[in-house]
């Protein structure tokens, strides 16, 4: 067993190469570090992204490393996920659907001893991926008109090492900390007049952040959670290439000439959660998350920052958790995000509205399970510089559970 | 162990599944791509354009006999003549060995053929008057210098040995012949067929070349001729009645030997105080026009005296691409002077000292092209050129050393073509500049 364990750890580790940049076609993937992603694991997307009070008894609970406290002790887990996107965006003039899959997380965890345990995990953080044609846009003083085609691809990710460790009964504290880093190149090309602009720029992008967890089991049933996130600074470089060419004559202007990129800074963020079962059947969850955006004092060219609050519900149903008949196990979920969004454009928030459901297929007669799930979301408004999308989510995720340890001594 | 497999074929599929849809327009959310770069459009860069007046034109070696005159409504009297040296291909007549001779050969007619290169300049329906001088001084340029230029002249003998006044046909017909003094051709005849002259040096002696000039009479045209013009000598056997004549060409084999003296009489006229050619005439003094005559040297000089101060629109900036319109003076444009369809353009200093022709990408000249779009009005007659690369050296330029661009007609030695060129301030006829800027 052990390995086969290695075995998927050498696929973990290869694709790491292949699937470490999250693809979008969001129009906010055009400024900054592009547009964010949320990589959830385990069922969490489907119950709308909640669980900061959930353990990682069954899968890994990345909104939370205090969860980890609570790994079983032969417990070897293993979480993947892909995502499918259709997403429609309408801006006032005019409205236009794009599609997508990608890679969600792949992450490892496992107890160290009865009492703590780890887990690694890599996810896209960013997507700056984006293409745009033969766009026409005024050129300033004039009733003149200039081509612009841009193509940027890449985005940051995040490698997560987190800690879990039950204190005593019922209080467990965790750390993450989250490592990101990224390359986003962008290329343009301006046709101005009888001439063409290529401007291509490389910007190189590293941060730390460490996320502070605790889990207090009140009883049986009920479960609270905290988490902190300690502001942080990601930092830039970029290195730039400019060339012009016209009827004269071919201009190097630039090439790859090093500068800073404004950094970009994570805000300090805080969350509660709570989880409570009821019926034995029925398992509620509820976070409330705040992140102080205003006070990292950073501007973006399409609207202020301001302080987000992110409200998560999430209710899972499972008939019988252990039982001889199939359907018997299978868990049902459901979900609501409602998420304020840290940008105000034109004094309007860019929030985001998302219904999910899902269903969590057992896989043999460990904890492993397939999921499945789908959410409808409304981000943002039509107005003046402002984009809907409507989009639909189709997750799918496998949480692997592998006996470690013991096992091996029957084999 | 199956769901090992079922792992690797989930990770697999991850491959194949991240795809990424490009297609279609992708329009919503572009607009805020157009805020990191500031691409601009100036038209309102002052240009000042000026007349320059180049003295010293290289008319030798051009391949043209240009000779005549004409009367320009505006810049005043055009006069050319051009000077020429003549040669044999031997010095002997008849068969090479005199002394073997035989036959006798007499003296007939001696004339000057000058054959038409098809360029013209004035009005061909009036007549001309021609008259052709010996010159009495070698054509031989200064010391340390090997060309004559259009102010160069010779000394000639006032007394002429040819004249003709004709009305030039240099599309219709191919050449016109000037009957020489016979006196000058049997002399001449006679000095080479008694083997008096065996040399060039003899020859040169003898006969030194001619200078072939326009009467003062006549300003109508001034004609183009080609450098197969020949004097021709005619002779033929004694006591023959045969009208089949023998000649003896005397040619222009040497091309350095000829040239044009081109003269403009500016006495009057609005150029009439254009200073030496170091310096300007500002076309605000000139009723916002400025000049170009070939031959005579005028050319139309453009500064851009505040062009480096586009470089404070943005921390760095690209002129990508400069538009120059100049159009020419409507009311100066007649079938008598009519435009040529390109300019050359050279970039200069401030001392008129052309430094280099501007060129296209692939090497070649870059010239300024006349707009022949038909239109009622003529409105959009005029000569571009894109000079972004040279806006753009210059608007980097840190020191005082700005550079301008001059503005000649192709073969400006070799013609007298003229253009009356409007600026900024020429209402009817307005200079016209774009420059396209981008930030990066």
């Amino acid at each position: 067993m052990k390995n086969k364990i290695w075995f998927i750890l050498f696929f973990t580790v290869q694709s790491v190469g292949l699937y470490a940049q999250s693809v979008s076609t969001s129009p906010y993937s055009i400024y900054g570090l592009g547009s964010l992603f949320e990589a959830n694991f385990g069922p969490i997307s489907s119950i709308g992204s909640s669980g900061i009070a959930l353990p990682s008894t069954t899968f890994i609970n990345n909104r939370n490393p205090a969860s980890l406290g609570y790994i079983g002790k032969n417990s070897f887990f293993f979480d993947t996920g892909l995502k499918g996107f259709q997403t429609t965006y309408t801006s006032k003039s005019t409205n236009e659907k794009r599609n997508n899959f990608q890679f969600s997380h792949i992450a490892i965890a496992f107890p160290l001893n009865s009492k703590s345990g780890i887990s690694a995990s890599l996810k896209p953080y960013s997507s700056a991926s984006y293409v745009i044609s033969d766009y026409q846009l005024t050129i300033g003083n004039s009733n003149e008109y200039y081509n612009l085609d841009a193509a940027s691809y890449g985005g940051l990710n995040t490698f997560d090492l987190a800690y879990g460790y039950k204190i005593r009964k019922g209080i467990t504290l965790g750390l993450t900390t989250s490592f990101y880093f990224g390359t986003i190149t962008n290329n343009k090309n301006f046709t101005i007049a009888n001439s063409e602009t290529n401007i291509n720029k490389k910007s190189y992008y590293s941060g730390m952040r460490v996320t502070l967890g605790n889990q207090i089991k009140i009883d049986s049933t009920f479960n609270i959670g905290l988490t902190m996130k300690i502001p942080s600074q990601i930092t830039g470089s970029k290195t730039q290439s400019v060339s012009t060419v016209n009827d004269t004559e071919t201009l190097y202007i630039e090439e790859n000439v090093d500068s800073d990129v404004t950094d970009y800074y994570l805000p300090f963020e805080f969350g509660v959660g709570l989880s409570k079962s009821l019926f034995k059947k029925f398992n509620l969850t509820l976070d409330y998350e705040k992140s102080l955006w205003k006070n990292t004092n950073q501007s973006s060219v399409y609207g202020e920052y301001k302080n987000q609050d992110k409200y998560a519900l999430g209710l899972s149903y499972v008939k019988k958790e252990q039982s001889y008949k199939y359907a018997d196990k299978i868990h049902y979920y459901t979900g609501f995000n409602y998420d304020t969004g840290f940008l105000s454009i034109n004094n309007k928030s860019v929030n985001n509205m998302r219904f999910s459901l899902g269903v969590g297929l057992p896989l043999e007669y460990t904890k492993s399970a397939l999921n499945l799930n789908y959410s409808y979301g409304i981000k943002g408004r039509v107005g003046n510089d402002l984009i809907k999308e409507n989009y639909h989510m189709i997750g799918i995720n496998l949480s692997f559970e592998a006996i470690w340890f013991v096992k091996r001594k029957f084999e | 162990m199956k769901y090992i497999l079922f792992l690797i074929l989930f990770i697999t599929l991850f491959s194949a599944c991240q795809t990424d849809n490009t297609e279609g327009e992708f329009v919503v959310g572009s607009d805020y791509l157009s805020i990191s770069n500031k691409v601009l459009l100036i038209d309102t860069l002052t240009v000042n354009v000026s007349t320059i007046n180049f003295d010293s034109l290289i008319t030798s070696n051009q391949s043209r006999i240009l000779i005549g005159n004409y009367t320009d409504p505006i810049l005043g009297k055009v006069t050319s003549e051009s000077y020429l040296k003549l040669t044999p291909d031997s010095y002997s007549i008849g068969s090479s060995d005199s002394d073997t001779q035989t036959v006798k050969y007499v003296f007939d007619s001696i004339a000057m053929i000058l054959k038409y290169d098809r360029y013209y300049y004035g009005d061909t329906t009036k007549t001309q008057t021609i008259t052709i001088h010996q010159l009495t001084q070698k054509v031989k340029p200064n010391t340390d210098d090997t060309n004559f230029y259009n102010i160069s002249s010779l000394m000639y003998d006032s007394k002429s040995i040819g004249t003709k006044t004709f009305r030039p046909k240099p599309i219709g017909k191919d050449s016109i012949n000037i009957q020489i003094d016979a006196t000058f051709g049997k002399n001449l005849f006679n000095k080479l067929y008694n083997n008096e002259i065996t040399d060039s040096n003899e020859f040169e002696d003898l006969f030194k070349g001619v200078v072939i000039k326009p009467s003062t009479i006549n300003s109508s045209n001034v004609i183009g001729f080609n450098t197969s013009s020949v004097l021709r000598l005619y002779y033929k056997k004694a006591n023959s009645d045969s009208k089949n004549s023998l000649t003896k060409d005397f040619t222009l084999s040497d091309l350095t030997k000829q040239f044009n003296n081109i003269l403009l009489d500016r006495t009057g006229t609005i150029i009439q105080n254009l200073p030496d050619s170091k310096s300007k005439l500002p076309s605000e003094l000139t009723n916002n026009n400025a000049f170009i005559q070939s031959g005579t040297g005028l050319a139309c000089r453009i500064d851009f005296p505040f062009i480096n101060q586009l470089k404070y629109i943005s921390e760095k900036g690209i002129i990508v691409d400069a538009e120059l319109i100049i159009k020419p003076n409507k009311t100066s444009i007649t079938s008598l002077f009519p435009l040529k369809d390109s300019l050359e353009v050279y970039e200069s200093d401030n001392l008129n000292r052309i430094s280099r022709v501007l060129t296209n990408s692939d090497g070649s000249q870059k010239l300024a092209l006349l707009n022949t779009t038909p239109d009622e009005f003529n409105e959009n007659i005029g000569y571009k050129v894109n000079i972004g690369s040279f806006l753009h050296q210059e608007m980097l330029k840190t020191n005082g050393a700005k550079s301008t661009l001059i503005l000649a007609f192709p073969n400006i030695s070799k013609g007298v073509n003229r253009i009356v060129l409007g600026n900024q301030k020429n209402a009817e006829n307005k200079l016209k500049l774009k420059i396209y800027y981008i930030s990066y």
